[in-house]
C-alpha cells in the first residue's frame, strides 16, 4: 500500500467500498455518466431495519490496497459493478469471461458483483442471471439506480451475516489472526497457543468486528467493540492494531458527533454530494435519534443481533469519546502507526482525517501540528504526480483550517512541482491554474482597482515573484495574451517596488510579448471562469493633473446678454456661504464655466511624468469622453527618463453639441493599449471635466495693414486675439485697413464693431478710432472663405499744452503785440505770471520729448450659423497700440483783444519738439516755420464765439450727471468749437508727415472767457453806420453826428440800469491822450446815456448826437457807471466790451461852410 | 547562521466587518488612521493591505525570498494564536507567542504587541544557544526599539520602517544571535 487516499475522512470508516469499472471497450464519457448514476446511490436505507448503509464508489482501486482490507474493512472491496458494451449475442461469452476475470482481481474480498451490459440488441441464449443486467443503450437504462440499490442490499445481507458470524464466534474456536500484508512473514513460526498470541487474535478480531458493526450502521456496537479491542491490544503491545482500534474509535465518535460529515463541501469528493446537500441535514437528524433508538428499543437490539455480553460490558453512553478526546486518541493512534515504516500511508491518512475533524472543531493550531507531522511522513519514492497531489492536498487542508498563507505556499510548491525539470512534459496549464489559486493567500487580487488607493503595501517580494511566475507559466502555456495582462499588472501595481534593472527587464519582456499579442482593454476570461480585468497602465506615464483648456480668446463663444437664461441653479439656500459644500468627487463632475464649440479643436492639458529610468514612448494618447460625439486626435509623445512634470496637450473636435464629459485618456505604451479613467485615479487633480459644447459658430480671421505688435497692451487686462502697433506724431491721422476673413464653416451673419480706449493718464481729444461699418455690413452674410474689409482711422490728438516751464525767453510781456490801447481792461488779465521757474533747465525740456502711448481695443462681435440661434457670438479683439511722439506744443496761450470788439487775438507759443523742421499753419493765417526745438509765438485773429448757439445738453442727461462733469463737458464742447475754427495744422516736410494740432487742452477758463462774446452786446451806431474799433466813421465838421448805443441782453438776468458817459479824446500816438476837447466836440444833448433795466433777451437803445467843431481824429470812449454798485449782482467789467469809436471829422464841403 | 527579523503591520481591524471584534483601545495609538484605513479598504478588499511587512531583514541576504515565505506563512499561526486567546483575556495576553512552528532548518518565534503589530524572528534550528529566554529578551528589545520608532512624530504609522536606530539595533541583535 503505497498510494495514500488523501480524500479520506473519518466517516469513510462506515462505508463499504464498491468498485465500478468498465470492462472491454466503454466510451469514457458514457462510463462516467453511468458511474455518476451509480454513485448517486451513496446511502441506502435497509428495509426492516433502522440502519443505513453507506457506499463509497471507486472507479479505480489498487488491489494492493485491498489487501489491507482486514486491517480496516472500509478498505476492502466488497462490491464490483462492471460496465460493459456488448454489441451482439456473439460477443457475450467473451464479455462474460472478462467480467469473471475482473472479479478474480478482488475475488477474495467481494461479497457480490454486478455486470451492466449496454448496447445489446439481440437475445441472450443464456438463462437470466441476477448479477447481469442488459440495456439496449447508455441512454435507456432507467432502472440502474434501482438495480444498484438491490445490489447494495445484497451486500448488506452478506455484511450483516459476516458481522453476526464474527461477533458471535468466540466460543472457544480458534480465532484466526488477522494481519496486514507486511506482517505475514513476522508471524511465521510463532507459538499460536500462547496467551499472548490468543489475546492478540482476540483483540484484532474485536477491532474487525467493530469495523463491521460500523459499516453495518451499528454505531454503538462498534464503539463497544473498539473499546474492547483497545484494551486487549494495549495489553499485548500490538501497536499497529492498537492504532487501528483507536482510529476506529475516533471514527465512530466522529460519526456520532458530526453527522454532517467532516469532509466539508469544499472537498467535493463525494459524487453523491450533488444530491446529498438536501440529505445532509436530513441524514443528521436520522443519525443521532437512530443511535438512541438502538439504545432504547430492546426489540431492535435483539433483532439486530447485538450480543448481550458486549452491551452489558460497558455502558453505552460512555463509549463514545468526547470531542476533545477524539484528537487525543488520534494522536495516540498516529504515534503508534508511526512506529511502522510500512504503515506510512495509514498514518498519513489518519493525519488527514484528524485534520478534517479538527477543522470542524475549529482547532487550527492542533490541526496545523498534525499537518506539520504529515509533511514529514516519508512514503518512500513518490512520483511527481503524487508529489503534486500531496502538496495540493496539504494546501487544501491548510485552507480548511484557515491558514491561507500556508495553503498558498503549498499550492505554489505544487504548481512548481507541475513544471519540475524532471518532468518530461511539464504541465504549464496546471501550474498556471494552481498559481492562480494561490493569489488570495498572498493577498493579491488581479484587479488593478484595488491598488489605486495609495501606496502599495504587502509582501512585495513574494508577490512580485508570484506575478513573474504567472507570466512565465502563461507564456509557456502558449497564451501571450495572459502574459501581457499579468506583466501589465506587475508594472502597474508593483512599479514602485521594482528596481531600475527590473523595470527595464519587465518592460522589455512586455514589449516582446506584445509584439505577438498586443494588450488591450478587454476582460480576459479564463476557461475556469476567472475573469482577468483589464489593466490600464495609468502609471506609464503618471498623470498628475487634467485641465480642460478654454478656446483661444478669439474663438471663445459668449452668450448674448439678453438671452441669458436664469440658470443659476442654487443648491444651497444661501446666496453665499463660506463653507465649501462639495467634495472632491463632485468637483470632478463640476461643470466648467467656459464653453467649447462644436467643430472647433478643443484642448485638454495633462501634466505627466515618466517614472521609468529610460525614455518612455507613449503612442496614440487621446481623450476618452462621453456625452458628445467627439473626434479625438491622438498624439504620440516621448518622455525622457524620470522626467519632471511635462505638459501634454491632447486635442479633439466635438462633433455635436451638448455636455461633454472628459472621462479619461487613452494610451498605448509598450504595445499595451489602456483606457485610464479618471475616476479610478484619485491622485489626478482636475478642476472639473464637464464642459458644455455649443453649436458651431463662424470663425473670423483678422489681418491688418499695419504690422502686428509683439508686446501686448500694457493697460489692458483682457486677452487680445491680436494687436497692431504704430508710431504717430501727436495730431497725426493714420488709416488702418482691417481684413476679416471667414475661415470657419458657417456663414457670418452679424458683425458689430466697438472700440474702447484703454484707461491712460493722457487726455485724449477727439475720436481716437473711427470707422464706417456700413459697407462691411452690406456684404453680409459672409460665406466661408470670403472676406470683408474695414477701414479705421486712427487719430491721435493728445494734449498739446506744454505747461509753463518751457522757454522762458518767450515769457515776456505779451501785450506788446500790436496797436492795442494800453487802457484796455484786458491788460490786467494778460499780465505775465510770476517767473519763478529756473530758466531753461535741461531736464524740463526732456519732458517734451517723452513718447506717450495710446491704446485701444477694437472688438468685433460676430455670430452666425446654429450658434447664433442659440444666442452665442464670438469676439475678436484687436488691440491698437500707438506710440505718440510729440509734434508741437502750445506752451502758452493768451488772448489779446483785437481791434474789433467782436474779435480777438489768440496768442499761442508754439514749440516744435520734433527733430525736424516743422510748419505750423492755421486757417487764414500765415505758415509759421519752426526749427527743431524752436518756440515761436503765433497770433491768430479769431472772431469771438457765441457759445450759446452750441447745442444744449439733453435735459435728461443734465439731470442725472454730476454738475462738475457737466461743466467739463461744456468746456470741452466749447474748446472743440474753438479748435475747429482755428484749424491749426502742422507739417513736417522732411518726413512727409502732417497732422493737426489742437488747442483744446490749452485753453483755460480765462482764455475761454475772453474768447466768448459778452452776454451784454453793445452796438454803437455812428451816423447810421455800425461802428467798431477799427472802423473809422467819417463825419463832417459841423454836422450833427447821431450816436446810437444799443444794448442787447443775452444774459440770463436782467441788467441795469446803467449810466454810460461818452468821453471824447484825441490820441497823439505817442502815449499822450488829450481829453481836453471841450472846445472841439460838443454834445447835442447829454453826453450821458441812461439805460433802464433790460430784461433778458430784450434790448434797449439810447440815442444821442455829437457835433464836431474841428476836423481831426477823435475817439469816443464810452465809459460806464454802474448805478447798482454794491448791490451784489455785479456785472463783470468784461461784459462792457464797448468799442472805442474812432471818428474822423472831415472838412465840411465848401458849400456847406457858413 | 541565518537569522531573520521581521515586523509586520497590524491587520486592519475588522471592527466594521464584525467578525473579529476588537475594541478601539486595542487597535493601537492612532485611532484616526485606523478609521481611515477601515474606510479605505473594508468595502473593496478586506483581504488586502493587512499584515504587510513594515520591516524585514535577514542574513544571509542571498536567500531573502525564502525568509519572506517563511515569515509570511508563519502569520497564519500568529493569527491563530491571537484569536485562540479568549476575547476577555486579550488585555492580559502574554505578548510573547513562543515558537510558532519548527521547520527542518529554522525555528520561527512570534510576538504580538497590544496594538497587534507582529514581530517574527526566524533562527537556525541548529542554534542551541538561543533558548526561550534569549528569544524573549530579543523581542523585548525589538519592541522597545519599535516604540521609539513610533514615537518619532515624522513616522506615519503604517509606513515601512526606515529608522537608522532601529536598523542598527536589529543588526546588533543579528550579530549577537548568529
Amino acid at each position: 500500500m503505497s498510494i495514500p487516499d488523501y480524500m479520506q475522512c473519518a466517516e469513510d470508516h462506515q462505508t463499504v467500498l464498491v468498485v465500478v469499472q468498465p470492462v472491454g471497450i466503454v466510451p469514457e464519457d458514457e462510463f462516467f455518466r453511468i458511474y455518476k448514476r451509480i454513485a448517486s446511490v451513496a446511502q441506502v436505507s435497509i428495509r426492516d431495519s433502522q440502519r443505513n448503509l453507506y457506499i463509497r464508489y471507486r472507479h479505480h482501486y489498487l488491489p494492493e490496497n485491498n489487501e489491507w482490507g482486514d486491517f480496516q474493512t472500509h478498505r476492502k472491496v466488497v462490491g464490483l459493478i462492471s460496465v460493459t458494451t456488448c454489441g451482439s449475442a456473439k460477443e457475450w461469452p467473451q464479455t462474460s469471461d472478462r467480467f469473471h476475470s475482473q472479479k478474480d482481481v478482488f475475488g477474495a474480498t467481494l461479497y457480490d458483483s454486478r455486470l451492466l451490459v449496454f448496447g445489446l440488441q439481440g437475445e441472450i441464449a443464456e438463462q437470466q442471471r441476477t448479477d447481469v443486467a442488459f440495456y439496449s443503450s447508455y441512454d435507456v437504462c432507467p432502472d440502474v439506480e434501482k438495480r444498484v440499490e438491490d445490489f447494495v442490499e445484497s451486500i448488506f445481507i452478506v455484511l450483516e451475516s459476516k458481522r453476526l458470524d464474527r461477533a458471535t464466534d468466540k466460543s472457544g474456536d480458534k480465532i484466526p489472526l488477522l494481519c496486514v500484508p507486511f506482517e505475514k512473514k513476522d508471524f511465521v513460526g510463532l507459538d499460536t497457543d500462547s496467551r499472548h498470541y490468543k489475546k492478540r487474535c482476540q483483540g484484532r478480531m474485536r477491532k474487525h468486528v467493530g469495523d463491521l458493526c460500523l459499516q453495518a450502521g451499528m454505531l454503538q456496537d462498534a464503539l463497544v467493540h473498539y473499546h474492547m479491542a483497545v484494551e486487549l491490544l494495549r495489553s499485548v503491545n500490538d501497536f499497529l492494531w492498537l492504532g487501528a482500534a483507536l482510529e476506529g474509535l475516533c471514527s465512530a465518535s466522529v460519526i456520532f458527533h458530526y453527522p454532517g460529515g467532516t469532509a466539508g463541501k469544499a472537498a467535493g469528493r463525494k459524487p453523491s454530494l450533488a444530491q446529498g446537500q438536501g440529505q445532509a441535514a436530513d441524514a443528521g437528524k436520522r443519525h443521532r435519534p437512530g443511535a438512541q433508538e438502538v439504545l432504547i428499543d430492546p426489540g431492535a437490539l435483539t433483532a439486530n443481533g447485538i450480543s448481550a455480553d458486549t452491551s452489558s460490558e460497558i455502558g453505552r453512553a460512555k463509549n463514545c469519546l468526547r470531542p476533545e478526546d477524539i484528537i487525543e486518541k488520534y494522536k495516540e493512534a498516529i504515534s503508534y502507526y508511526g512506529k511502522y515504516k510500512n504503515a506510512g500511508v495509514i498514518e498519513l491518512e489518519a493525519c488527514v482525517k484528524a485534520v478534517r475533524v479538527l477543522a470542524i472543531q475549529k482547532r487550527a493550531m492542533e490541526a496545523s501540528e498534525f499537518l506539520q507531522n504529515a509533511v514529514y511522513i516519508n512514503l518512500g519514492q513518490l512520483s511527481e504526480e503524487e508529489k503534486i497531489q500531496r502538496y495540493s492536498i496539504l494546501s487544501e487542508l491548510y485552507d480548511l483550517i484557515g491558514f491561507h498563507r500556508k495553503s498558498a505556499f503549498f499550492k505554489r510548491v505544487a504548481a512548481m512541482q507541475c513544471v519540475a525539470p524532471t518532468i518530461p512534459e511539464p504541465g504549464w496549464r496546471a501550474c498556471y491554474k494552481l498559481l492562480l489559486e494561490t493569489l488570495p493567500g498572498y493577498s493579491l487580487c488581479l484587479d488593478p482597482k484595488d491598488f489605486s488607493k495609495g501606496t502599495h503595501r504587502g509582501w512585495a517580494a513574494v508577490q512580485v515573484r508570484l506575478l513573474h511566475e504567472l507570466v512565465y507559466a502563461s507564456r509557456r502555456m502558449g497564451n501571450p495574451g495572459l502574459s501581457v495582462r499579468h506583466l501589465s499588472f506587475l508594472l502597474q501595481t508593483m512599479l514602485d517596488l521594482l528596481s531600475d534593472q527590473e523595470k527595464k527587464e519587465v518592460t522589455q519582456s512586455l514589449e516582446n510579448y506584445t509584439s505577438k499579442c498586443p494588450g488591450g482593454m478587454e476582460v480576459i476570461t479564463l476557461p475556469d471562469g476567472l475573469k482577468l480585468p483589464p489593466v490600464p497602465l495609468s502609471k506609464l506615464p503618471i498623470v498628475r493633473s487634467v485641465k480642460l483648456l478654454d478656446l483661444p480668446v478669439s474663438l471663445r463663444p459668449h452668450k448674448q446678454k439678453g438671452l441669458l437664461e436664469n440658470n443659476m441653479s442654487t443648491k444651497s439656500p444661501f446666496i453665499y456661504s463660506p463653507i465649501i459644500m462639495h467634495t472632491r468627487g463632485e468637483e470632478r463632475n463640476k461643470k466648467i464655466e467656459f464653453r467649447w464649440v462644436q467643430g472647433d479643436v478643443c484642448e485638454v492639458q495633462l501634466m505627466v511624468y515618466n517614472p521609468m529610468p529610460f525614455e518612455l514612448r507613449v503612442e496614440h494618447m487621446g481623450l476618452l469622453t462621453s456625452g458628445v460625439e467627439f473626434e479625438s486626435l491622438p498624439a504620440g509623445l516621448s518622455l525622457p527618463a524620470e522626467s519632471g512634470l511635462y505638459p501634454v496637450t491632447l486635442v479633439g473636435v466635438p462633433r455635436t453639441a451638448g455636455n461633454i464629459n472628459v472621462n479619461g485618456y487613452h494610451t498605448s505604451v509598450f504595445g499595451v493599449t489602456s483606457d485610464c479613467l479618471l475616476e479610478g485615479l484619485p491622485s489626478v487633480r482636475t478642476s472639473g471635466c464637464m464642459v458644455e459644447v455649443i453649436p458651431s459658430l463662424p470663425r473670423l480671421q483678422l489681418s491688418t495693414s499695419l504690422p502686428r505688435s509683439a508686446h501686448p497692451l500694457q493697460h489692458s487686462k483682457e486677452e487680445l486675439s491680436s494687436s497692431v502697433s504704430v508710431q504717430l506724431f501727436n495730431g497725426e491721422t493714420q488709416q488702418l485697413t482691417i481684413t476679416l476673413e471667414n475661415i470657419g464653416s458657417e456663414d457670418l451673419e452679424t458683425l458689430e464693431v466697438t472700440s474702447k480706449t484703454c484707461n491712460t493718464k493722457e487726455k485724449l481729444f477727439g475720436e481716437f478710432l473711427s470707422w464706417d461699418l456700413e459697407e462691411a455690413v452690406s456684404q453680409l452674410p459672409l460665406k466661408p472663405g470670403q472676406s470683408v474689409t474695414l477701414t479705421v482711422n486712427i487719430k491721435v490728438r493728445l494734449d498739446f499744452s506744454g505747461g509753463e516751464n518751457l522757454l522762458q525767453d518767450l515769457n515776456d510781456d505779451g501785450i506788446s503785440v500790436t496797436g492795442l490801447p494800453s487802457s484796455s481792461p484786458l491788460r490786467q488779465v494778460l499780465k505775465p505770471r510770476a517767473e519763478t521757474k529756473p530758466l531753461g533747465s535741461e531736464s524740463s525740456k526732456t519732458d517734451y520729448n517723452h513718447v506717450k502711448t495710446l491704446e485701444a481695443v477694437m472688438t468685433f462681435k460676430y455670430s452666425g450659423g446654429a450658434g447664433k440661434v442659440e444666442g452665442y457670438y464670438r469676439d475678436l479683439t484687436l488691440g491698437v497700440h500707438v506710440d505718440v511722439e510729440p509734434s508741437v506744443f502750445f506752451t502758452r496761450v493768451s488772448t489779446l483783444p483785437a481791434t474789433r470788439t467782436r474779435q480777438c487775438h489768440l496768442l499761442l507759443d508754439v514749440f516744435n519738439s520734433t527733430e525736424h523742421e516743422l510748419t505750423v499753419s492755421a486757417n487764414n493765417n500765415q505758415d509759421l516755420v519752426l526749427h527743431a526745438s524752436e518756440c515761436q509765438r503765433m497770433a491768430i485773429q479769431v472772431a469771438k464765439f457765441d457759445f450759446d448757439t452750441l447745442p444744449q445738453p439733453d435735459q435728461e442727461a443734465v439731470r442725472y450727471t454730476n454738475p462738475k462733469l457737466l461743466e467739463e463737458e461744456r468746456l470741452h464742447t466749447q474748446a472743440s468749437m474753438i479748435n475747429s475754427t482755428l484749424g491749426i495744422t502742422w507739417n513736417i516736410p522732411s518726413v512727409r508727415r502732417q497732422g493737426e494740432a489742437s488747442v483744446e487742452g490749452v485753453l483755460n477758463q480765462l482764455v475761454l472767457e475772453h474768447l466768448q462774446l459778452a452776454p451784454l452786446q453793445w452796438d454803437v451806431v455812428v451816423n447810421g453806420k455800425p461802428c467798431d474799433c477799427d472802423i473809422i466813421a467819417d463825419c463832417k465838421v459841423g454836422d450833427a453826428v447821431p450816436l446810437e448805443v444799443k444794448l442787447t441782453n443775452r444774459s440770463k438776468n436782467a441788467v441795469g440800469p446803467f449810466a454810460l458817459t461818452v468821453v471824447p479824446f484825441q490820441d497823439y500816438q505817442n502815449g499822450v491822450k488829450n481829453y481836453d476837447l471841450q472846445d472841439a466836440v460838443t454834445f447835442i444833448g447829454s453826453n450821458t446815456f441812461n439805460i433802464d433795466t433790460v430784461n433778458p433777451t430784450e434790448d434797449s437803445v439810447c440815442m444821442g448826437a455829437l457835433l464836431f467843431l474841428y476836423t481831426g481824429d477823435f475817439y469816443l470812449n464810452i465809459k460806464f457807471q454802474d448805478d447798482n454798485a454794491g448791490q451784489g449782482n455785479e456785472v463783470p467789467p468784461s461784459w462792457f466790451g464797448l468799442p472805442s469809436i474812432h471818428i474822423k471829422a472831415l472838412e465840411a464841403p465848401i458849400e456847406a461852410g457858413a | 547562521m541565518a537569522v531573520c527579523i521581521a515586523v509586520i503591520a497590524k491587520e486592519v481591524c475588522s471592527y466594521w466587518a464584525g467578525t473579529k471584534a476588537c475594541t478601539p483601545s486595542t487597535c493601537g495609538p492612532a485611532p484616526y488612521t485606523f478609521y481611515l484605513q477601515v474606510f479605505g479598504h473594508f468595502f473593496f478588499s478586506p483581504l488586502f493591505n493587512q499584515n504587510y511587512p513594515l520591516y524585514i531583514r535577514s542574513v544571509p541576504i542571498q536567500n531573502e525570498l525564502k525568509f519572506h515565505y517563511t515569515v509570511h506563512t508563519s502569520l497564519d499561526v500568529v493569527e491563530e494564536k491571537i484569536s485562540a486567546v479568549g476575547k476577555a483575556m486579550a488585555d492580559q495576553r502574554e505578548l510573547y507567542l513562543g515558537l510558532l512552528y519548527p521547520t527542518e532548518d529554522y525555528k520561527v518565534y512570534g510576538y504580538v504587541t497590544n496594538s497587534k503589530v507582529k514581530f517574527v524572528i526566524v533562527v537556525d534550528s541548529s542554534n542551541t544557544s538561543l533558548r526561550d529566554n534569549e528569544i524573549r529578551s530579543m523581542f523585548r528589545k525589538l519592541h522597545n526599539s519599535f516604540t521609539d520608532v513610533m514615537c518619532n512624530p515624522f513616522y506615519n504609522p503604517g509606513d515601512t520602517i526606515q529608522s537608522k536606530a532601529f536598523d542598527s539595533m536589529v543588526t546588533a541583535m543579528m550579530v549577537q544571535a548568529s
